[in-house]
């Protein structure tokens, strides 16, 4: 199927979170191309947040990426939720919404973390068709990420990026690719990120999010996003870019959260990285110098 | 296979304590297909890891809600929190909801338990009621109460409710380290949302209380005022100053808004009234230092 058109928001952006939050409020002007939000921690509420989300909103685009639609489990997305959430991105004005390629709730249970789904043909079909639909349900685009996996879901039937073909095939939905999950699996499931990559549907990429991540104790990289970007993240973001062109970029910081200045000077290394991808130059050489490494 | 999958799953993450030799029982359990329990045994190590990411966001979110129960109940907590993931688990896409489903989960248990102090429940629903009224929708927009029509009722602010405790659990110290036991005291409480997006808390008097609670539900003036003081024995008349001085204060706050639109029905009739005893409204509040930031959030 066609892919869904771009949408206009573009640059690096930043997650919003709320360690920073008020000094974004009433702060001079940061040099951010977008605002990144999780849509549940606004929406179905009153009170500060989402008045301060608002006054945000007024100053910089916002862009929405929910964590609970569950959108690979057996039952239906919650429609209640999804009814809560077409409000939220309408009153926020996001150009598209996003989520993860996961099982966030089952057997009634929402276990507010992302659980890998199972790599099989139905699975696929069913995530496509849900994305279909709530393209419908929210009136814009929609965009799907791939997430980190430490283990399978049942037997796969189909690799990761299989997986992704087939889904694709029969939706408009765009990818969001998190490069730092490519980099967290290659490593924890011993392959190659740079040869992977080339199996991506990245034509259907919309926007692209890169993050730091923390080594447990038994070697198990795990998807934190505490800690700096490390630079092969970089170099696969520029190899990333490279195929796909100009596309928003997203830095992720949700666990020991540096002081906003800090993340501000991580989204300037991201937009230098970007810029010399852009600019054609050798990806993994350029992209070491561009992050300061 | 989703559903079996989806269970066995649930199971592994929020269940009791599982060793590699319990996956063939959970697998059977769940009518797990064979080549499906293949595949989550040769990576246990990890579903593990999947296990203790999805109850450590749990936990901390209900800590960050309830930190004084947490610290009091200790491993008594834990063994309910464990029991909660295990027969309910939450159902919420809201993180900041989950303490409030753990709490309609252990109430029973709690009040049938002596191991657990009779004021535990209170003390867990005070700290988690902070949460709850800062985040309750509808915006507040301030109006001038003006006269007061006995026929009709009253607008409050939508993040407003009475609150009552059979021990003054808003009079322990923040500190989470005192073991101070509290006062058996019924306590009624007003918690609002004010304008400025702080929640606050007001101690009531009884008559007080009966009458907001009323108003709250949409009963007319009079027919709230004449209710609050059948339950408690109060003089209506002599409550008639006490209450015009609450609902102005009330309304100065602005957690009243204004009278109701339309008037309401029912006046029940006033028993034996005994002398009003409506203490004005008084700022309580020992949630001091429970910060904004302190909610729970989705991170993604």
């Amino acid at each position: 199927m066609d892919p869904a058109p771009r949408a206009t928001t573009s640059g690096v952006g930043l997650g919003l979170r709320w360690d920073f939050l008020e000094e974004v409020l009433d702060g001079p002007d940061v040099d951010v191309g977008f605002f990144e939000v999780s849509p549940e921690n606004y929406m179905r509420r009153g009170g500060y947040y989402p008045a301060a989300l608002e006054r945000i909103g007024r100053r910089y685009p916002l862009v929405t990426h929910g964590l609970t639609l569950s959108i690979g489990a057996e039952a239906e997305p919650d429609p209640h939720y999804v009814a809560e959430l077409a409000t939220e991105v309408e009153r926020l004005g996001s150009p598209w919404h996003s989520d993860h390629l996961a099982l966030t709730s089952g057997a009634g249970r929402v276990f507010h973390e992302l659980l890998p789904l199972k790599f099989s043909r139905d699975t696929a079909f069913r995530v496509a068709d849900r994305l279909e639909a709530l393209a419908e349900a929210l009136e814009r685009p929609v965009a799907i990420e791939n997430i980190t996996y430490y283990a399978h879901a049942g037997r796969a039937e189909l690799s990761e990026t299989d997986f992704l073909h087939t889904l694709f095939e029969r939706t408009r939905a765009g990818l969001l690719f998190d490069v730092n999950n490519l980099y967290v699996n290659a490593e924890n499931h011993g392959f190659d990120p740079f040869a992977r990559l080339a199996e991506f549907p990245l034509e259907r990429a919309v926007e692209l999010h890169v993050a730091g991540h923390t080594r447990s104790a038994s070697g198990l990289l795990i998807d934190t996003h505490g800690a700096p970007i490390v630079p092969a993240v970089f170099e696969l973001l520029a190899a990333t870019l490279a195929r796909t062109g100009p596309l928003p970029v997203l830095l992720e910081r949700d666990n020991a959260v540096p002081p906003l200045a800090v993340l501000l000077e991580e989204v300037r290394a991201v937009r230098r990285v970007v810029e010399h991808a852009l600019a054609g130059r050798t990806p993994r050489t350029e992209a070491r110098r561009a992050a300061g490494a | 296979m989703q559903p079996a999958l989806e269970r066995a799953l649930a199971e592994l993450v929020l269940g009791p304590p599982l060793a590699r030799s319990d996956l063939a029982a959970l697998a059977s359990r769940h009518a797990l297909a064979a080549d499906d329990r293949d595949a989550l045994a040769a990576e246990f190590e990890r579903w593990l890891v999947y296990r203790k990411l999805v109850q450590a966001t749990l936990r901390d979110a209900v800590e960050l809600a309830i930190p004084r129960t947490l610290a009091r109940l200790g491993a008594l907590f834990d063994e309910y929190f464990a029991r909660f993931l295990r027969e309910r688990g939450p159902q919420t896409h809201y993180l900041r909801d989950v303490t409030s489903e753990l709490l309609d989960f252990c109430a029973p248990l709690w009040a049938r338990d002596a191991r657990v102090p009779p004021w535990a429940l209170d003390l867990a629903r005070h700290e988690a009621v902070q949460i709850v009224v800062s985040s309750e929708r509808e915006p507040a927009v301030k109006a001038p109460l003006g006269e007061l029509d006995l026929e009709r009722g009253l607008r409050f602010v939508g993040a407003a409710r009475v609150v009552r405790y059979a021990f003054a659990v808003h009079r322990m110290s923040a500190d989470e380290g005192d073991r101070t036991p509290p006062e058996a005291a019924p306590t009624e409480l007003f918690v609002y949302r004010d304008e400025e997006h702080d929640v606050r808390y007001l101690e009531l008097s009884p008559l007080a209380a009966a009458l907001l609670e009323r108003l709250l539900a949409g009963e007319s003036l009079k027919a709230a005022l004449l209710a609050a003081c059948a339950v408690t024995g109060s003089d209506p008349g002599a409550a008639l100053d006490g209450t015009a001085r609450l609902l102005a204060d009330l309304s100065e706050r602005g957690a009243v808004l204004g009278a109701a639109p339309e008037a309401s029905p029912s006046v029940p009739a006033a028993t034996e009234a005994r002398e009003a005893r409506l203490r004005a409204a008084e700022d309580c509040s020992n949630m001091a230092g429970f910060g904004r930031e302190k909610e729970p959030h989705e991170r993604s």
